[in-house]
């Protein structure tokens, strides 16, 4: 099954005000190795036209791109609130 | 004076834990989840191994939700087209049952209801920000703005620490400390489940995988349990070795899982009803933070409590043991009113005396060897190639296993004062 496809299955209540999770493009820009396109379990980074997108939407707030991006892009924040994701088994 | 006499951060099988110990010795507790309900965040395999449970709720083998008992165990070798497997079954097993399989969400709630039952107050829905500090002490808790007051806070926060971290009283975590874990919930009918597996009733599989058919260097180890109708399978991803390859995403990794010849089978017809992922603590000893100071004690993954190393994936156990000795600190130095952190010592104690820290410092460096090439990329080879030659008729004569050991060492480029030597460090840390 396609990442997407499992993205699709999950429940989110999506926080439009606060992303939990931001990164520094000046940062990004100078990335040698986009290792979060890499670690990220759900997606959220990928690369468009060698620019580092983000979108904290289908996070599932796992906690991994904080340790994985090694050049200190990435500040990441507990969702607020009871938004984000909400497994229905975990 | 305090608000409480302890926040509990965190409703997770640690946090719930402590709030339930605390209340039943009539502790004024607050447990405080960013989740809601409880558990609607975590993720865990899951199975629950142990009977840490006995120590807060003594009849919860026949009251918690679990979902099948582990009868049978499975550990496995996967190379590319093969299989090898030890499979355990005993009636001792049985009959001193020592693992649950579980799913979080439904774990989760029910621990948080006892807590509440107990007497601790539950507020789910509400993040903590950070410790609240006064005169460098630990007074409380910071949420939106706000101070609640505490003799003491247990962080149970789980693996990505951020309130530990951005109150300063841990360091950020690094790559040996964590693995990422990925997985899914498949519904299947209990019946096929029961078929496939060749259990009855309330029995249940447990299989763990390395999964040695991963290319480039890459480390993981998959899992596989039953539940009543559904399996859990995943893959516990090593982040290091993730990092060296460059080349791999986490989530691809499942997919080459369960599409194994040998795993593909055992879910066919299967639906995919969730996906989930969470980090692993797994830096083992050397991972373990300060775990107490001026008005505070850290348990359960966010003290870095876990027995993971790609073979073997433990932390709720020692999460619930670690909740519980946190609880059992305070409610010995509430006597004297004492919360400083030379009184606090007393949890790494009580700690020491369990098997939390004799885990810890006996398996110290176990890591280093189950997660290292040997065991994730020539032993699966290695073992392949010796079945296959014992195995497959071809007419040739047979030579003796001796020599069929040391050609498959040979092609997996392993000498053998190498495996000797590996072999050793893992038996001595075993
Ligand atoms: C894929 C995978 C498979 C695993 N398999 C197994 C297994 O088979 N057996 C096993 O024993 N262990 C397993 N583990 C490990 C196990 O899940 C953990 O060790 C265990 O969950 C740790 O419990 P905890 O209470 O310390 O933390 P958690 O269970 O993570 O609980 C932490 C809680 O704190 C809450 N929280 C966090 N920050 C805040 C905040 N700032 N404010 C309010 N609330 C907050 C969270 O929402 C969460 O409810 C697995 C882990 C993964 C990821
Ligand atoms: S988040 Fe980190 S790893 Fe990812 S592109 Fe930016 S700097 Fe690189
Ligand atoms: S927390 Fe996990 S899911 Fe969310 S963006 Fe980071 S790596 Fe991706």
């Amino acid at each position: 099954m396609k990442i997407e496809d499992r993205l699709s299955l999950l429940n989110y209540k999506t926080d439009k005000s606060f992303a939990h999770i931001t990164v520094d493009q000046n940062i990004c820009e100078t990335c040698p190795d986009h290792f979060c396109t890499y670690a990220c379990p759900a997606k959220c980074y990928t690369l468009i036209e060698d620019k580092l997108n983000f979108k904290y939407e289908d996070c599932v707030e796992c906690g991994t791109c904080v340790v994985a991006c090694s050049h200190g892009s990435v500040s990441w924040n507990n969702v607020k609130g009871a938004h984000g994701v909400k497994y229905k088994y975990g | 004076m305090s608000e409480f006499d302890v926040i509990v951060v965190g409703a997770g099988p640690a946090g719930s834990s402590a709030a339930i110990r605390l209340a039943s010795k009539k502790m004024n507790v607050l447990l405080v989840e960013k989740s809601d309900p409880p558990g609607t965040k975590n993720v865990s395999g899951g199975v629950l191994w142990g009977h840490e449970l006995d120590g807060v709720i003594p009849d919860w083998e026949k009251t918690a939700p679990v979902e099948r008992y582990v009868k049978a165990k499975t550990v496995g070798f996967l190379t590319e087209e093969s299989s090898i497997n030890i499979d355990f079954r005993s009636r001792k097993f049985d009959e001193n049952r020592s693992g649950y399989t579980v799913l979080r969400v439904k774990l989760d709630q029910w621990l948080a209801k006892k807590a509440v039952e107990s007497g601790a107050m539950l507020v789910n829905g509400v993040t903590v920000d950070r410790l609240a500090m006064k005169d460098g002490k630990v007074v409380g808790v910071e949420q939106d703005g706000d101070t609640i007051t505490a003799d003491t806070v247990i962080l149970s926060e789980g693996a990505n620490p951020r309130v530990a971290i951005q109150s300063g009283i841990r360091e950020p975590l690094k790559d040996h400390d964590v693995a990422i874990g990925v997985k899914e919930v498949i519904k299947l009918p209990e019946e096929k489940i029961n078929e496939r597996f060749n259990l009855r009733g309330k029995e249940g599989f447990a299989g763990e995988y390395v999964l040695g058919f991963l290319k480039g260097g890459v480390e993981a180890g998959g899992f596989l349990y039953t539940n009543k109708e559904s399996l859990s399978l995943g893959a516990v991803i090593s982040m290091k070795h993730l990092r060296a390859n460059g080349n791999t995403r986490s989530f691809d990794i499942i997919e080459e899982f369960n599409s194994h010849p040998s795993i593909a089978p055992l879910i066919e017809g299967g639906k995919i009803d969730e996906y989930s992922a969470h980090m692993v603590q797994e830096g083992g000893y050397s991972s373990i933070p300060k775990l107490f100071g001026d008005g505070y004690m850290i348990t359960g993954d966010a003290a870095g409590f876990s027995f993971s190393n790609g073979l073997v994936l433990q932390g709720m156990n020692y999460a619930i043991q670690s909740g519980i000795t946190a609880a059992d600190t305070f409610i010995d130095l509430k006597e004297k009113g004492n919360f400083s952190n030379s009184a606090m010592s007393l949890y790494q104690e009580k700690l020491q005396k369990t098997f939390v820290m004799q885990d810890m410092t006996n398996f110290k460096g176990i890591e280093n060897v189950t997660w290292g090439n040997l065991t994730h990329q020539h032993l699966p080879g290695i073992l392949e190639n010796v079945m296959l030659e014992i195995f497959m008729e071809n007419g040739m004569p047979k030579r003796h296993m001796y020599k069929i050991l040391m050609d498959a060492m040979k092609k997996q480029n392993v000498s053998s004062s190498r495996m000797i030597s590996e072999s050793f460090k893992m038996i001595r840390r075993l």
